[in-house]
């Protein structure tokens, strides 16, 4: 029976279009719909493949169409169609600034707005920078010299900001804030992408398996081209990110399990692990600054709202590393401020984590899922 | 004039290298009956020794030349030689670069092409030029739009006097109707303010140019440099010399009550020249209640490329509907333009504004399929379309609706007229009584006293459009002084008809100076002769008259055919129509063609095939052949003429009874994407040549011995072959059996 074609009304969001061109996608309105993006592309599926009718909803600014689109998740932005668009569009770039603009439709605080607009970025800052502030102020800790030391002397970050309930409290309450908008924002999300597509029921549990085994391989980065030697750095920040995660879940153990306080000698296998990964997160972020200098020409420059997640990781990983480094050198005046703003940069990246590129991984693995649970991906 | 014949063979290119010049020498002097001595070779002919050399024989009374030596398609101001009969033989493309060296054959093909030169030589005379009396160089203008505005400009600006013939009360056309037009300038940014009212300024400020407003012409009679034009200004007549025509009437918009199917009638769907009254008034608008319209919709080729419609493609149309796109963009940031297209034709860098309009994010673009218009309430209106970009069938809310109509050029109404009594008149006198009496008959724009008809012709399948030489010569009409300009002999925009106006007061300039020279006008811009008939021996059958392109031969009261020569363009036509030969020109006749076929040498152990190459096209892929070193079949012998058109059927007794085996004739495609130098002569000559294939099956000669092939001038590369293949048929057919004779 040949499907019924309906006829689909369409209301243009002429604020939808603007948004996506202050975001990063200033060359959307340039595609002339010629489909050698589609052509180029080794990550969409066959079947209505992306991203030349994104480029025509957003040209057409069809918000509806294209914030709960799982194909926007899709697309890992290899640039292989931006390096070959005839008219420069740069289709990579058009819907990195979709996903920006999805990110803060599923996010819906104040704050997905402010994260998006640096004109926001010092009041961003400004929260963790406060609260901490708070914490040792009181204390007279801004003078270096009357933050108690270690039993053998040495600089002990503990004792200027308190692992509990200073650092836990915060920290925690941070990550369940995060997670809170995160379930929030993929449920409204699954419930948007379901409309209308076909779910195919049987087992979801298997489609996420296949996702997190896919992930966990970096896949789908081996078909990019222009961005070949993306699937290292991406792989490389992924497991440090996987290592610190370990390290820190351990500190708790050692903590509250063995009552075992920090610092922790450089051969402890938790010290090892830790270390290993700030130097895998260090390297792998300068790879993927240098990739994207590299290939600003093909690829495009990348959005503020890029440049930010990469910047606050990069910050993570050289104030981790010095924070440790001036520790053990006992350079109290260079160690305690950078380890003061080692928190500010964590807390900013997981406190604001729905709202910035950081969201990229809970959305993407989320569309993922839906695509291999719905078929259109296997 | 007595001839006194001076012969010269070049070595240069690699002719000496090709041929036995000496032998060559001695059969061009047996031809020319001079002394082998007296024949001069060169190294380099054209090399100022040489043109010094020939010179020198000038002085000492030589005063007709046979130059052996390249194509007479170049080199053609080093062998100029103002009053001698100059003969260019085409040794070099035809002989050294087309055949295989120092071989019999090759001797003896320019030892052919040698000799007919010779006998060209012999058998024609100098020409001289004729110059009517009383000659005008006044240039009429017929319409004061754009396209008319500058031309007369133009023309004015080059010192020659002008009258403009303007319908309207006013100057300015469709142009002054507008409230901004399309950017012209890089960046292509800006909307431009209407430049007409400047032009309009010029004009009627010009010394050189008088303006008739609210005028039309009643009459035009006569031919270039002397037409007697009669304007008629507020019930007053008046009659003027003119020397050409520039015709540029315009067009108007295509009725859109003809467009139901997309809404039109609904107050709030408009068409593109509505929308510009709109704007002009400052906010757009929409007629239904006077809101400010915040989603128009822009529906494109309304009516255009519809076979229900117009067929064609309008040409401004699109950067029309992107301009007026800025003008709701541009009086409210807020505001949506949607384009619904079926494919965006900007011709020219009118790309440029096309991509600048297409990067404002409040104008959205999308082919489309326009289905209908339907109601959406509150006086909006919903687009419905399929085959879209953005799905397979959409709905899109507007709240005024933009129709981008097409053009109806202003002659179609009168050419629509004139077919109708053409077919009419086919069907005998009666119907073209009771077509005359029944249909109402449209305002003529030029009223040509031509028997051809009274207005220029339109081409075939060309909707009416004025007649353009659409591949060659786009402002000449078959009408030789009359040439059209603008949108009245296509579609385009505005930055086009200004060029193209500019570029048909050129050719209406060309058209005077060269009646004053008494010289052809164009396209043979530098012939000197004229059709001169032996009138004696007319029995006026009214062929020439009928089969002249241009209309150049009327009849007089008793029904004796003359030319109105002004109007005349040499091709010959003529000369090839009359069944009693009496047409020559004083370097083109019927005698010195066949003279020069009779004079090709035939043996009875080789085939000999004759190629009759029109000058235009099929002579220049013939010598390009050459130059990319083809070879071309060593049987042919290659005679240009003018036009195939010029070719007279006594050729083709004269060709065989010689005993040429085959006859070939070379000339331009006919039909809707090429076209002939002079409308139709290879048309004609096929349809000749149709008359003689019965008289040789009669004769028991066979038939397929003559051919006509169509060759395109880009054709150079297959040509060799289709004459390979023309030579193989005759090969199979066998030899002329009167070779015997």
């Amino acid at each position: 029976m040949p499907e019924q074609i309906m006829t689909q009304v369409i209301s243009p969001d002429l604020n939808f279009v603007k948004d996506i061109i202050a975001s990063g996608g200033e060359s959307l309105k340039k595609c002339y719909q010629c489909s050698t993006c589609t052509v180029v592309c080794n990550v969409t599926p066959d079947d209505k493949p992306f991203p030349r009718k994104e480029m025509m909803y957003a040209q057409w600014g069809m918000k509806d169409k294209l914030v709960s689109n799982p194909d926007i998740w899709l697309c890992h932005q290899c640039s292989d169609c931006t390096a070959y668009c005839p008219r420069g569009a740069k289709p990579g770039e058009v819907l990195g600034a979709v996903r920006k603009i999805s990110i803060q439709h599923y996010s819906p605080t104040p704050l997905a707005k402010m994260v998006g607009d640096p004109k926001y970025l010092l009041i961003l800052f400004a929260i963790p920078v406060l609260l901490f502030l708070a914490y040792i102020a009181p204390k007279g800790y801004l003078d270096f010299s009357a933050i108690p030391r270690g039993e053998n002397g040495g600089i002990v970050y503990s004792k200027f900001m308190p692992v509990f309930p200073q650092i836990d409290v915060t920290f925690s309450a941070a990550a369940f804030f995060a997670a809170l908008c995160f379930a929030a924002g993929i449920t409204k999300y699954w419930a948007d992408m379901s409309k209308g597509a076909k779910t195919q029921g049987g087992n979801i549990i298997g489609s996420i398996k296949e996702t997190v085994m896919e992930i966990l391989a970096h896949k789908r980065f081996e078909k990019c081209n222009v961005t070949k030697e993306r699937k290292t750095s991406h792989l490389l920040v992924f497991y440090a990110f996987a290592g610190l995660a370990i390290t820190t879940t351990l500190a708790i153990v050692y903590l509250y399990g063995f009552k075992y306080e920090s610092p922790y000698p450089l051969y402890d296998p938790l010290k090892i692990l830790g270390n290993i990964s700030a130097l895998a997160l260090l390297f792998g972020i300068t790879f993927v600054v240098n990739n994207r200098l590299k290939n600003a020409d093909k690829a495009g420059k990348g959005s503020y709202f890029d440049w930010l997640f990469i910047m606050v990781i990069y910050a993570v990983a050289l104030t981790g590393i010095f924070a440790e480094l001036f520790r053990l050198a006992d350079i109290a005046v260079l160690a305690y401020p950078t380890y003061f703003a080692h928190l500010v940069f964590v807390f900013f990246l997981f406190a604001f984590a729905p709202f910035s590129k950081m969201a990229h991984m809970v959305y993407r693995a989320t569309a993922m899922v839906f695509a291999r649970h719905t078929n259109r991906e296997s | 004039m007595e001839k006194k014949f001076g012969v010269y063979i070049c070595k240069g290119c690699s002719i000496g290298e090709s041929i036995n010049i000496d032998n060559l020498t001695k059969s061009a002097a047996r031809v020319a009956k001079i002394q082998p001595d007296a024949v001069r070779v060169h190294d380099v002919l054209c090399s100022p020794a040489g043109l010094e050399m020939i010179g020198n024989d000038i002085k000492e009374g030589a005063n007709t030349l046979i130059i052996g030596a390249c194509s007479p398609r170049v080199k053609f101001e080093e062998f100029d030689f103002p009053g001698a009969i100059t003969e260019r033989v085409n040794l070099r493309e035809f002989v050294a670069w087309s055949q295989d060296p120092n071989t019999d054959a090759t001797q003896s093909i320019a030892d052919d092409y040698m000799k007919m030169g010779i006998i060209k030589a012999q058998k024609g005379n100098l020409p001289e030029p004729n110059i009517l009396p009383d000659l005008s160089k006044t240039i009429v203008v017929v319409g004061g739009g754009i396209s008319g505005l500058t031309s007369a400009l133009e023309a004015a600006e080059a010192g020659y006097e002008v009258v403009l013939v303007e319908k309207q009360a006013d100057l300015g056309g469709w142009a002054a109707k507008l409230y901004k037009q399309i950017p012209r300038e890089y960046p292509y940014e800006k909307l431009e303010e209407p430049a007409v009212f400047g032009k309009i300024k010029e004009v009627e400020a010009h010394p050189n140019i008088k303006v008739y407003k609210s005028a039309s012409i009643e009459k035009t009679e006569g031919q270039p440099g002397l037409f007697d034009v009669t304007i008629r200004t507020n019930g007053t007549g008046e009659t003027i010399k003119a020397g050409a025509f520039i015709m540029a009437a315009g067009w108007q918009p295509y009725d859109a009550s003809k467009l139901g199917h997309l809404g039109y009638g609904n107050p709030n769907v408009i068409t593109n020249v509505q929308m510009e009254e709109i704007a002009k008034t400052g906010k757009i608008t929409r007629p239904s209640d006077g809101k400010e319209a915040k989603k128009v919709a822009f529906i494109q080729c309304a009516g255009s490329r519809d076979p229900e419609h117009l067929p064609y493609c309008s040409s401004f149309c699109c950067a029309t509907s992107l301009k007026q796109a800025k003008y709701v963009r541009e009086k409210n940031g807020d505001a949506v333009a949607m384009i619904f297209y079926k494919d965006i034709r900007t011709p020219g860098q009118t790309e440029i504004f096309y991509k600048n309009m297409q990067n404002d994010p409040g104008v959205l673009l999308t082919k489309a399929d326009v289905t209908g218009i339907s109601d959406a309430g509150n006086g909006n209106m919903f687009v419905e379309a399929e085959n879209t970009l953005l799905g397979e069938k959409i709905k899109v809310e507007a709240d005024l609706v933009v129709l981008a109509t097409g053009i109806v050029p202003a002659t179609r109404v009168p050419q629509e007229y004139l077919d109708g009594l053409t077919e009419a008149g086919k069907k005998g006198d009666d119907a073209r009584k009771a077509y005359i009496e029944s249909t109402p008959k449209p305002e003529f724009i030029l009223n040509l006293d031509y028997r051809q008809g009274p207005e220029i012709p339109s081409l075939e399948g060309a909707y009416g459009f004025a007649d353009s030489n659409f591949i060659c010569f786009q402002y000449e009409t078959r009408r030789t002084g009359i040439y059209s300009a603008g949108c009245v002999r296509q579609p385009m925009t505005m930055a086009d008809a200004s060029d193209d106006a500019a570029g048909a007061a050129l050719k209406a300039i060309q058209c005077v100076e060269h009646v004053a020279q008494g010289i052809a006008v164009h396209p043979r811009a530098w012939d000197m002769t004229f059709p001169d008939p032996l009138m004696i021996k007319c029995t006026s059958c009214k062929r020439c008259t009928e089969e002249c392109p241009f209309g150049a031969i009327d009849e007089d009261e008793k029904g004796t055919p003359f030319y109105r020569v002004n109007r005349c363009r040499r091709c010959g036509t003529c000369m090839g129509a009359c069944p009693e030969r009496i047409v020559s020109f004083k370097d083109f006749s019927v005698d010195i063609i066949g003279s020069m076929i009779k004079g090709i040498e035939v043996s009875e152990d080789e085939f000999r095939i004759v190629v009759l190459a029109c000058e235009n096209d099929a002579y220049p892929a013939l010598d390009s052949a050459a130059i990319k070193r083809n070879k071309i079949n060593p049987n042919v012998r290659i005679i240009p003429i003018r036009c195939l058109g010029s070719t007279n059927l006594v050729w083709v007794t004269d060709a065989f009874s010689k005993g040429i085996d085959g006859l070939m004739l070379l000339g331009c495609k006919y039909g809707e994407n090429y076209q002939c130098h002079f409308v139709k002569g290879s048309e004609l000559a096929n349809y000749r040549f149709s008359k003689v294939r019965e008289t040789l099956d009669k004769l028991q000669l066979e038939a397929d011995r003559c051919e006509l092939i169509q060759v395109a001038i880009s054709e150079y590369d297959k040509l060799p072959d289709m004459i390979n293949k023309f030579v193989e048929r005759v090969e199979e057919i066998g030899p002329n059996p009167f070779k015997e004779f």
